[in-house]
C-alpha cells in the first residue's frame, strides 16, 4: 500500500492537501481491514498531523516515514498501558485465602463460554483449581455447555494427577435463577472449599439491552470481581465500538458506586476466521485503552494465545 | 435493517441535491460522499461500497444532462438502484410446499445464531399449521443437544439427536429419515459453526448435504458481522447449494450491513430476521416490498417509518 506514496515524492514541505488524497486511500485500506470507520479516520489524521511540515527528501525515506508513522500509532494502541498477570494475582489471591474471580462477559455468541472453558484449561495447567459458576441461567443449554467442558477438563487432568484433587468444578442452579446470587454462592463456597479461581459465565446480552445491562451490573458490583473481562470477536465490524462503549457505560451508570468497576480486559475470539482483517483488534482497544488479555484462535482448549502487537499490525498494513 | 435506518441519511444527503442551486459534479461527489460514508459505518462491504459510487457516477453525465430537476431524478433514481441491488440478489426466495417432506439445512459461523433461528423457523411454521420438526447434526459444540432439545420442548416441536454418535452425517441421515417416514412437512437439520480456513469441518458440511439432499440451505450471519462476511459467505455458497439467508441479532445495535454482503456473495435472498433470543422474535422479510417501498422515493419517510 505504500506505493500510493510515490507521488508525493519531490522537495517541497508537505501540506494537508498534498496528504489528504493519500490519507483517503489508507483510511480505505484500513476499513477493508475492519478497522471501524470512525477509528480510520481519526488513525489518519494522526499521521497526517505529523507529517505535515516535514520536508520530503527521496521515495525511500517518505515511505519509511509514514511506514513508522502508521505501524508506532497502532502498536502503540495494541500495547497494554498496563500489564494484567491473572498468574501471579491468583497465587496471591490463595496465600491471602480467598478465591481470584474472574467474569466474563459481551454480546451474544461470542465465545464467552468457549474461552472460559480455554482459560480454565490454562489455569488447571498452571496448577490452579477452578470453579466455573453458571451464572447464564437464560439461554437453554447454557449450564449443560459448561458441565460438558468439566468433565472433558477433568479427564483431561484426572485427580490422579494432582493428588487426588478434582481440579474443575461447576456450581450450577439450573436455569431462571438470579445470576448475581449464584455467583455470591459459587465465591462464598470456593472460599469454603480453598478452590483457587472463580470463573463466572454469563449470558449474552445486547449492549443496549437495558435490564439485562442492569442485571450484569448488578452481578459485577456485588461480587467486586478481581477481573472482568469483555469477550468480543473478531468478526465485529464497527459493532465493537458501540459494544465496548456501552458496557462500560452501563457498567458505570447502573452502579451507583465511585469508582465504578468497568472492563479490565479484553478476550478477542474468533482470530481463526479473520485470515489477515485483523481490524477490530485495533478497534476495541482503541476505544478502551484496556488490554486484549487473549486471543481466541480456534475451537479447542489450547487455542488460547498472548497478543502479538507487531504480527497484528503487519497484517493490517500488509497490501 | 441497514438500508431502512440509512433512510435518514440518505434523504438528508439527497436534500443537498434538492439546496444546490447548481448541480455539478461537486454537488454529486459531495452527495456520494455521505452516503458511502453512512454505508461504511454500517459495515457494508467496502468492495460494494466503491462499486456503488462508481456505478452512479458512470450514469451520471453532466454534459449530456439537460434541466435541474431532471439531474435530481436521476441522480437519485441511479442511487436507488444502486441500494437495491445490495439486498435483491434478483431470484425467486425458495418456499417450502405443503403435504410433502422439505428438508431444510442451516449453515454458518460459529455462533451466528443457527441453533436458535432453527427452533424459530420450525415454529414459525407450526404455528402456520405445518408438520414441523428439529434434527440436531452437532455433534461438537458442547451442550449442542440439550441446547436444541430444550427449545425443542419448549416450543412442542419433535426432536432427534443423539449423545453419543459423534458422526453428524450419521445423525442427520437417520433424522431426515425418520421424520420423511412419519410424513413431517417441514424437517430442519441444525449443523455445527464453521468457517473457510477448517477444510475438514467444511467437507463434513458436504458430506452433511449429499446425505440428507435438502430442499434449501439456510446460512445464518449475524448483523454484527463486519469486513469477514464476505469472504465467508461465498466460501460456503462455493462448498453447498446456499439458497436463502437469514440475519440475526438485528434488535442490537447493528445496522447488518456486513451481513449484506452475504447476500451479494451468495446469490440469495435474506429470507427473515431474528429480533430476539426468544422464539418469536422472528420476522419474515420480503425483498420486494421492502424494495418497492425503498424505490418508492417519495416515500422516503415511510421507509424510515419501517
Ligand atoms: N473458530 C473459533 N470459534 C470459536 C472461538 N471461540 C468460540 N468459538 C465458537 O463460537 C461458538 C459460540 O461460543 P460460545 O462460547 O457458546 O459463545 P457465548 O458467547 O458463550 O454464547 P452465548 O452464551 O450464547 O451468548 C461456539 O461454536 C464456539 O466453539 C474461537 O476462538 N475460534
Ligand atoms: N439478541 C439476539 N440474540 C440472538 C438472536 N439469535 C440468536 N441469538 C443468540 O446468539 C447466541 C448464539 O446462538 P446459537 O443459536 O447458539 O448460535 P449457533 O450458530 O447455533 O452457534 P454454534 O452452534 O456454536 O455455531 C445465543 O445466545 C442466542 O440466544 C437474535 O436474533 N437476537
Ligand atoms: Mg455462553
Ligand atoms: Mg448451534
Amino acid at each position: 500500500m505504500f506505493s500510493m506514496f510515490r507521488n508525493l515524492v519531490g522537495s517541497k514541505t508537505l501540506t494537508p492537501e498534498d496528504l489528504k488524497p493519500v490519507l483517503d486511500k489508507m483510511k480505505d485500506h484500513l476499513i477493508a481491514k475492519n478497522v471501524a470507520a470512525d477509528i480510520a479516520v481519526k488513525l489518519c489524521e494522526s499521521v497526517s498531523a505529523k507529517l505535515e511540515g516535514k520536508i520530503l527528501g527521496t521515495f525511500g525515506s517518505i515511505a519509511s516515514t509514514v511506514k513508522t508513522t502508521l505501524t508506532e500509532a497502532c502498536v502503540q494502541i495494541l500495547s497494554p498501558r498496563r500489564r494484567v498477570d491473572i498468574l501471579r494475582d491468583a497465587m496471591d489471591a490463595r496465600q491471602n485465602k480467598r478465591p481470584y474471580v474472574i467474569t466474563f462477559c459481551g454480546v451474544n455468541g461470542v465465545g464467552k463460554s468457549t474461552n472460559l472453558a480455554k482459560v480454565c484449561f490454562w489455569l488447571v495447567e498452571n496448577g490452579l483449581s477452578v470453579l466455573i459458576a453458571a451464572c447464564d441461567t437464560f439461554r437453554s443449554g447454557a449450564v449443560e455447555q459448561l458441565r460438558t467442558h468439566v468433565r472433558k477438563l477433568n479427564a483431561l487432568h484426572p485427580p490422579s494427577r494432582h493428588q487426588g484433587r478434582e481440579m474443575v468444578q461447576l456450581y450450577e442452579r439450573g436455569y431462571g435463577k438470579d445470576s448475581a446470587g449464584i455467583a455470591m454462592e459459587a465465591i462464598a463456597s470456593a472460599r469454603d472449599y480453598r478452590i483457587d479461581v472463580v470463573l463466572v459465565d454469563t449470558a449474552g446480552r445486547m449492549q443496549d439491552n437495558e435490564p439485562l445491562m442492569r442485571a450484569l451490573t448488578k452481578l459485577v458490583k456485588v461480587n467486586q470481581p478481581d477481573l472482568v473481562l469483555f469477550v468480543g470477536e473478531a468478526l465485529v465490524g464497527n459493532e465493537a465500538v458501540d459494544q465496548l462503549t456501552k458496557f462500560n457505560r452501563a457498567l458505570a451508570d447502573f452502579s451507583q458506586q465511585q469508582p465504578p468497576r468497568l472492563i479490565d480486559g479484553i478476550i478477542l475470539t474468533k482470530f481463526d476466521t479473520i485470515d489477515d482483517k485483523v481490524g477490530a483488534a485495533v478497534s476495541m482497544t482503541y476505544t478502551t485503552g484496556q488490554p486484549i488479555v487473549f486471543v481466541g484462535t480456534g475451537q479447542t482448549y489450547s487455542d488460547l494465545r498472548n497478543l502479538n502487537a507487531r504480527a497484528v499490525v503487519a497484517s493490517l498494513l500488509r497490501a | 435493517m441497514v438500508l431502512a435506518d440509512l433512510g435518514r441519511k440518505i434523504t438528508s444527503a439527497l436534500k443537498s441535491l434538492s439546496n444546490a442551486t447548481i448541480i455539478n459534479e461537486e454537488v454529486l461527489n459531495g452527495m456520494l460522499k455521505e452516503i458511502c460514508a453512512a454505508l461504511l459505518e454500517a459495515d457494508v462491504n467496502i468492495r460494494l461500497v466503491k462499486q456503488l459510487r462508481e456505478n452512479v457516477r458512470s450514469v451520471i453525465d453532466f454534459d449530456e444532462m439537460a434541466g435541474g430537476l431532471n439531474k435530481r431524478r436521476m441522480i437519485q433514481s441511479a442511487v436507488f438502484k444502486e441500494l437495491v441491488k445490495l439486498i435483491d440478489p434478483g431470484v425467486k426466495a425458495w418456499q417450502p410446499s405443503k403435504g410433502r417432506n422439505n428438508v431444510i439445512m442451516f449453515v454458518g459461523l460459529q455462533g451466528s445464531g443457527k441453533t436458535t433461528t432453527c427452533t424459530k423457523l420450525a415454529y414459525y411454521y407450526q404455528r402456520k399449521g405445518w408438520k414441523t420438526c428439529l434434527i440436531c447434526a452437532d455433534t461438537f459444540r458442547a451442550g449442542a443437544f440439550d441446547q436444541l432439545k430444550q427449545n425443542a420442548t419448549k416450543a412442542r416441536i419433535p426432536f432427534y439427536g443423539s449423545y453419543t454418535e459423534i458422526d453428524p452425517v450419521v445423525i442427520a441421515q437417520e433424522g431426515v429419515e425418520k421424520f420423511k417416514a412419519e410424513n413431517f412437512e417441514i424437517i430442519i437439520v441444525d449443523t455445527s459453526g464453521r468457517h473457510k480456513q477448517q477444510d475438514s469441518l467444511f467437507e463434513e458440511m458436504l458430506q452433511v448435504e449429499q446425505a440428507t439432499k435438502p430442499d434449501n440451505i439456510i446460512f445464518v450471519m449475524d448483523a454484527t458481522i463486519g469486513q469477514a462476511c464476505e469472504v465467508q459467505a461465498k466460501a460456503f455458497k462455493d462448498k453447498v447449494d446456499v439458497a436463502s439467508v437469514i440475519i440475526t441479532k438485528l434488535d442490537g445495535h447493528a445496522k447488518g450491513g456486513g451481513a449484506l454482503s452475504a447476500v451479494a456473495a451468495t446469490r440469495s435472498p435474506v429470507i427473515f430476521i431474528g429480533t430476539g433470543e426468544h422464539t418469536d422474535d422472528f420476522e419474515p422479510f420480503k425483498v420486494q416490498p421492502f424494495v418497492s417501498k425503498l424505490l418508492g422515493m417519495g416515500d422516503i419517510e415511510g421507509l424510515i417509518d419501517k
